[in-house]
């Protein structure tokens, strides 16, 4: 092992403490230890910038922009407030109805929008009407953020691990909808049955106050009726551009990247507003990352330790799915799953490319395994991380350990259920 | 003219103040924000009037504006009654308001010199140094306006 190898890890290593920590800015994080890779020569700005191996993954960072960017109008409209408060009113003001239709709704916007947009929408309207009904909306957040966490995972925009897994694996769209989002769907049909057992003896039903939720005019959330009906079909027709990729021929950053220019053009917005949802940082945090993980690309890490994995897994895929799966899970639970499945895919991609077909399902369950990981502990997942800061500005603080110990429950409960899945599904 | 010749008392509140007391406090005399005293009663900070405004709205309102509209006329009043239950201490902690340090002028400086002062901090409201121990002195946006205004020629009329 060179110098040059060791000063990479180390590079590597502390990133990884210094990103799981959060001691400083994930970003800030990235970005020198994408430089610090430059500095001790193991990557160069063909490598950065032009190499489809160990560069920037381009379609990973313009698929995010664009759906960020379309995103970040559609919620202009105010339909998911509309959705929100017509859900609560259809249940007229029963806590669980409440909460199963909060939870179908959140996760299915999760499977087509990111989840933290998906939970700053939902969590003010929720707070809203837990407030309307004088119950404790720390049942329903808490809820929600899982359910956006599991229903994130079902498509390939659902979740920013997804698009990695699906840029380094070729995967579509359509492979995604086919191959995660059935053991999705049951997993949340179980996670609802979950909600009751975890949270009934909260969910108080209190007739009096069912005629504030009732007075409750959602009509008035829709502010922009144009924009709503524009949106809803730009958005229609880049999901239409991912289903039918292998039709066009369009990688879905090319297609979300038309769908954002045509919304900008039909709506004429503000440039401010445009762009006011466009996580600059975000998109910087993957570039870093990117460069980081093809510097030991470059030098030969990743190869070696893929074939030391290959060699280790030899025919046995569904003991690889398995550790991946688990795995994967907990340690999502700990850090970020962006870096972790950053590191991850060019291994996994190791072991298919030696395995073939056989070795396909590796890939879903490490998605699997990344996305529902995020539930387990109070900052496995951005999406946590944001509501519970939510849920203590607005006075209803919920702590570490309060999420945590419904978090691994859930996390125990859906990533056990994935693997008779996989099993039955790709094994048997 | 100097500082000490237009400053004033102003009301000093302290993390417990609700919420309530505090924009009583500005609509009763059409104040553009409040002093923040520290634990042991010293002026230390400034808070504007809109971010007190900010406070009385529920926050779940601020984090989606859209929400604002879904209200009907007697749901919209029982909002304020919520009010009652939040502190000053909720607008220190929140990140997203801006508090600005208290700015210190001294007693013989100009108006000039206070005003360049005040308009470089961005500040509505500065204290006006004086012996410790005693009650502070404050000099505000208006009075200073007014002590300007009284050195402008007033506007030919040219009908």
């Amino acid at each position: 092992m060179t110098i040059q190898i060791i000063l990479a890890l180390v590079v590597f290593a502390g990133a990884y403490v210094f990103i799981a920590t959060e001691k400083l800015p994930r970003v800030m994080v990235a970005l020198v230890g994408a430089s610090l890779m430059v500095i001790i020569g193991a990557t160069d700005d063909h490598g950065i910038f032009f190499s489809e191996k160990s560069g920037i993954d381009w379609n990973v960072i313009f698929l995010l922009l664009g759906m960020m960017i379309i995103v970040g109008i559609l919620q202009q409209s105010g339909v998911f407030e509309f959705l929100a408060i017509w859900a609560a009113k259809r249940a007229r003001g029963r806590p669980f109805v409440i909460m199963v239709m909060l939870v179908v709704i959140t996760a299915v916007l999760s499977a087509f929008l990111d989840n933290v947009t998906t939970v700053l929408l939902i969590a003010p309207v929720t707070l809203l009407i837990c407030d309307r009904l004088a119950i404790t909306p720390v049942p329903f957040l808490i809820a929600e953020v899982m359910a956006s966490n599991i229903g994130g995972a079902a498509t390939l925009i659902g979740d920013p691990p997804n698009i990695i897994i699906a840029s380094r694996g070729g995967l579509t769209f359509n492979d995604f909808v086919v191959n995660i989002a059935p053991i999705v769907a049951i997993l949340l049909v179980v996670f609802i049955g979950l909600c009751w057992l975890m949270f009934r003896k909260q969910l108080q039903y209190n007739a009096d106050r069912v005629e504030r939720v009732m007075a409750l005019n959602e009509r008035e959330a829709i502010r922009d009726v144009s924009l709503l009906v524009t949106s809803l079909i730009v958005l229609a027709l880049v999901l239409a551009g991912f289903i039918l990729h292998s039709l066009i021929q369009l990688e879905p950053s090319v297609v979300a990247l038309l769908g954002a220019g045509l919304l900008v053009l039909l709506t004429r917005l503000e440039t401010r507003k445009i762009f006011a949802d466009v996580e600059w940082e975000t998109l910087l945090f993957f570039a870093g990352l990117f460069i980081m993980v093809g510097s030991l690309v470059n030098l030969g890490v990743i190869d070696m330790v893929g074939k030391a994995a290959t060699e280790a897994v030899g025919s046995n895929y569904f003991g690889a799915a398995t550790g991946l799966l688990f795995g994967s899970a907990i340690f999502s639970g700990i850090v970020d799953n962006i870096p972790y499945v950053a590191t991850l895919a060019p291994l996994t991609n190791d072991l298919v490319q030696a395995g073939g077909a056989a070795a396909e399902p590796l890939w879903w369950a490490l998605a699997l395994g990344a996305d529902l990981g995020g539930n387990a502990t109070a900052i496995g997942a951005s999406a946590n991380v944001v509501v519970l800061g939510i849920a203590a500005r607005n006075g209803h603080p919920i702590s570490f350990w309060t999420f945590t110990k419904y978090g691994l429950i859930v996390t125990a409960v859906t990533v056990t259920l994935c693997l008779p899945y996989l099993y039955l599904r790709y094994f048997l | 003219m100097h500082a000490s010749d237009i400053q004033g008392r102003f009301p000093v509140v302290g993390r417990g103040t609700s919420a309530v007391e505090a924009a009583r406090l500005i609509a009763a005399e059409h104040r553009a924000g409040l002093v923040i005293a520290d634990k042991k009663g010293a002026p230390v900070a400034v808070v504007s009037a809109v971010d007190v405004l900010g406070l009385l709205v529920p926050p779940y309102v601020l984090d989606d504006m859209t929400l604002a509209g879904v209200f009907d006329e007697k749901s919209a009043e029982e909002v304020w009654g919520q009010a009652a239950n939040r502190t000053i201490g909720e607008l220190l902690d929140d990140d997203g308001v801006r508090i600005y340090d208290l700015l210190t002028v001294d007693a013989d400086a100009t108006v000039l010199e206070v005003a360049a002062q005040m308009a470089d901090a961005r500040v509505q409201i500065a204290m006006v140094a004086g012996p410790s121990g005693d009650e502070p002195w404050f000099v505000t946006l208006p009075a200073v306006m007014d002590a300007i205004l009284t050195f402008c020629a007033p506007p030919v009329d040219k009908s």
